[in-house]
């Protein structure tokens, strides 16, 4: 979580206040006899896709927008970078209203989408680089100097006089994060940009976005499935669920409100009892792995009096105490398990 | 006001780029540029064979010939691949990437139409030779240099009247699932009502004010007309003026449906 702090004495550089999104669209029954029937009598549905959402974000923030499929994350993500038109709202970008996709607001933000390709196929990235030079009036030194950069960053000099189709998923992502990022713009919105990407790719991915952020102090907001990218990227993140803004606020401060355990592992030089440790106010025992083994959960005001018992239990070899892994709180929270309280939280 | 000198910097180089990605695929490039010439110079022989076996037509043997000859030209300066593209794009949420990129939408449209003009040079030039070689005997031959003009600029004219129908059509994918039958729709139509099967002046004579007066007759026949038949002068001038009006009406209502659309995206996948 390294980004830049947002200036609290700045305006916010994204509004949203009431901010809603339907779809309609029309429902068919399986089968052929379902598409006899669609195509003699349509039946139509309204889906709220994104339902009053208010949140502001300032400038250099990244914020990572959570939620499970359809939850309507991508569709806000959408509306601010000015994709699609709002049912119903307010919404301010840079000071824009983003759906009229002014020029004086479309050179200031990137969108990169892990599954939509900005860059032409069948030429190489460069040819889609030079375009945005043109676009995005750059100079040609300006322009020299950003590809540079951004080429050193990312390690991809070498790619850009391949065909873009000739490239691995991994190499035309970082080609894509180039052709974004090329005319500095002031905020960048990515949906799921590590996507299919193995670990390495991944890992490259996140250390070059922290590091634009932290360079140019780049507003960031991210959609992912990917709980590392946004453990490694967010100092804040919101969590949308049936299109309602569920949580705001802190990574941990979510992993609290959610899961206010901390998880407790003691390994032993030998085996011990820890049976009588259940009866601790606070605390679960959790089945080990063998006698020497004990797993806690513990309320984390109990932490230490859980510690000190482990202590007594007999000679440790190793204690180790973390957070409950925030994909099993997504899962919980995705899963409707969990709850949230969003002003505990923050 | 630095807006148009970008922008043709940008269409400059989308052009260029859509050049080069047509000529990464020769073998489907040749296949439709042979598509292209094949369906006129058919015509021709079936033509010319009918005549020469005693077919009575009211258009002779020396106006089927310029007629088919200029066809070819002509059907592969304006015809288009836009549609296709373009109703995909939407359907696909493909448009996307162009709608969040400071340029207007429409110029990668235009580069992807320039582009295909260009490619179709190519093959463009030798064949008006090759069919000059062969048939320059039995062809018209335009009436003075201002036919001539009026033939390249009624061409240019049916160019943007064909893909001001190819937006108008594609842009109906931002409310419908799949535009293709539609748009098979309308070339079946369009070969007929544009002289591009039949030369127009063999449809009956009781449909001559419709066939006369329609648009499709301006996308292929009427710049054909200029040179291969008899229009007076005023004829021509009524002819260039329809042409302008189908221009401005089909370009103001793909506009329309166009804006419409955007308001109606909705981004699939994306």
């Amino acid at each position: 979580m390294t980004s830049v702090h947002a200036c609290v004495d700045q305006p916010p550089v994204i509004a949203v206040a009431g901010l809603t999104k339907t779809y309609t669209f029309h429902k068919q029954g399986a089968g052929l006899v379902g598409a006899v029937k669609s195509l003699l009598r349509r039946t139509y549905e309204t889906r709220l896709a994104v339902d009053r959402i208010e949140f502001t974000i300032g400038r250099g923030e990244v914020v990572g927008l959570l939620g499970p499929n359809g939850a309507g994350k991508t569709t806000t993500l959408k509306m601010l970078s000015g994709l699609l038109y709002p049912t119903s709202g307010d919404l301010e970008v840079l000071g824009h209203t983003p759906s009229r996709r002014r020029p004086d607001y479309l050179r200031r933000i990137a969108l990169v989408m892990g599954q939509k390709s900005m860059l032409w196929w069948d030429v190489p990235a460069m040819e889609s680089l030079l375009l945005h030079k043109e676009m995005y009036d750059l100079t040609t030194a300006e322009f020299d100097r950003s590809v540079t950069d951004l080429a050193e960053l990312l390690e991809v000099q070498d790619l850009l006089n391949v065909q873009v189709r000739k490239v691995s998923l991994g190499e035309r992502m970082k080609l894509e994060l180039m052709a974004a990022l090329v005319h500095s713009p002031e905020i960048l919105f990515l949906d799921e940009p590590t996507i299919g990407l193995d670990v390495v790719a991944k890992a490259r991915v996140r250390t070059f976005l922290n590091e634009v952020n932290r360079r140019h102090g780049t507003t960031i907001l991210v959609t992912s499935h990917d709980m590392d990218d946004i453990e490694a990227l967010c100092s804040r993140v919101m969590v949308v669920d049936h299109g309602r803004l569920q949580y705001d606020g802190s990574l941990s401060g979510l992993v609290r409100t959610a899961r206010p355990r901390k998880l407790v592992r003691a390994t032993y030089a030998q085996a011990v009892d820890g049976s009588h440790l259940a009866g601790l106010e606070g605390v679960i025992v959790e089945s080990g792995d063998s006698d020497q083994i004990i797993k806690l959960e513990v309320e984390r005001e109990r932490t230490g009096d859980a510690l000190e018992q482990l202590t007594r239990l007999g000679p440790l070899v190793d204690l180790d105490v973390a957070d409950v892994e925030i994909e099993e709180i997504m899962r919980d929270l995705f899963l409707r398990r969990g709850t949230l309280d969003m002003e505990d939280a923050r | 006001m630095r807006t148009v000198p970008r922008n043709l910097r940008v269409l400059r180089r989308m052009t260029a780029a859509h050049i080069a990605m047509s000529l990464t695929y020769r073998g489907v490039w040749l296949i439709f540029m042979a598509a292209n010439i094949s369906v006129p110079i058919i015509s021709l022989l079936i033509w010319r064979t009918a005549l020469a076996h005693g077919a009575q037509l009211p258009i002779d043997e020396q106006y089927i010939t310029t007629y088919f000859v200029l066809l070819s030209i002509v059907t592969m300066a304006t015809s288009s691949w836009l549609t296709t593209f373009l109703a995909s794009d939407i359907r696909l949420g493909k448009l996307s990437s162009w709608m969040v990129r400071p340029a207007s939408l429409l110029l990668n449209f235009v580069a992807n139409n320039l582009s295909e003009k260009v490619m179709k040079l190519f093959a463009l030039v030798p064949m008006i030779g090759v069919l000059w070689w062969a048939f320059h005997d039995s062809m018209n031959v335009p009436a003075g240099p201002s036919r001539v003009v009026l033939f390249v600029i009624s061409i240019l004219l049916a160019g943007i009247l064909v893909f001001t129908i190819d937006i108008l059509i594609a842009s109906l994918a931002f409310w419908m699932d799949d535009v293709s039958a539609l748009h098979q729709a309308r070339l079946v139509i369009a070969n007929v009502l544009s002289g591009s099967i039949v030369p127009l002046a063999l449809m009956p004579s009781w449909s001559r004010g419709f066939i006369d007066n329609q648009p499709f007759r301006y996308t292929v026949s009427f710049p054909v007309e200029i040179v291969a038949g008899d229009l007076s002068s005023a004829e021509l001038l009524t002819g260039i003026g329809f042409q302008l009006g189908y221009v401005l009406v089909f370009g103001v209502l793909a506009r329309l449906v166009w804006s419409s659309g955007i308001r109606a995206y909705s981004a699939v996948g994306a």
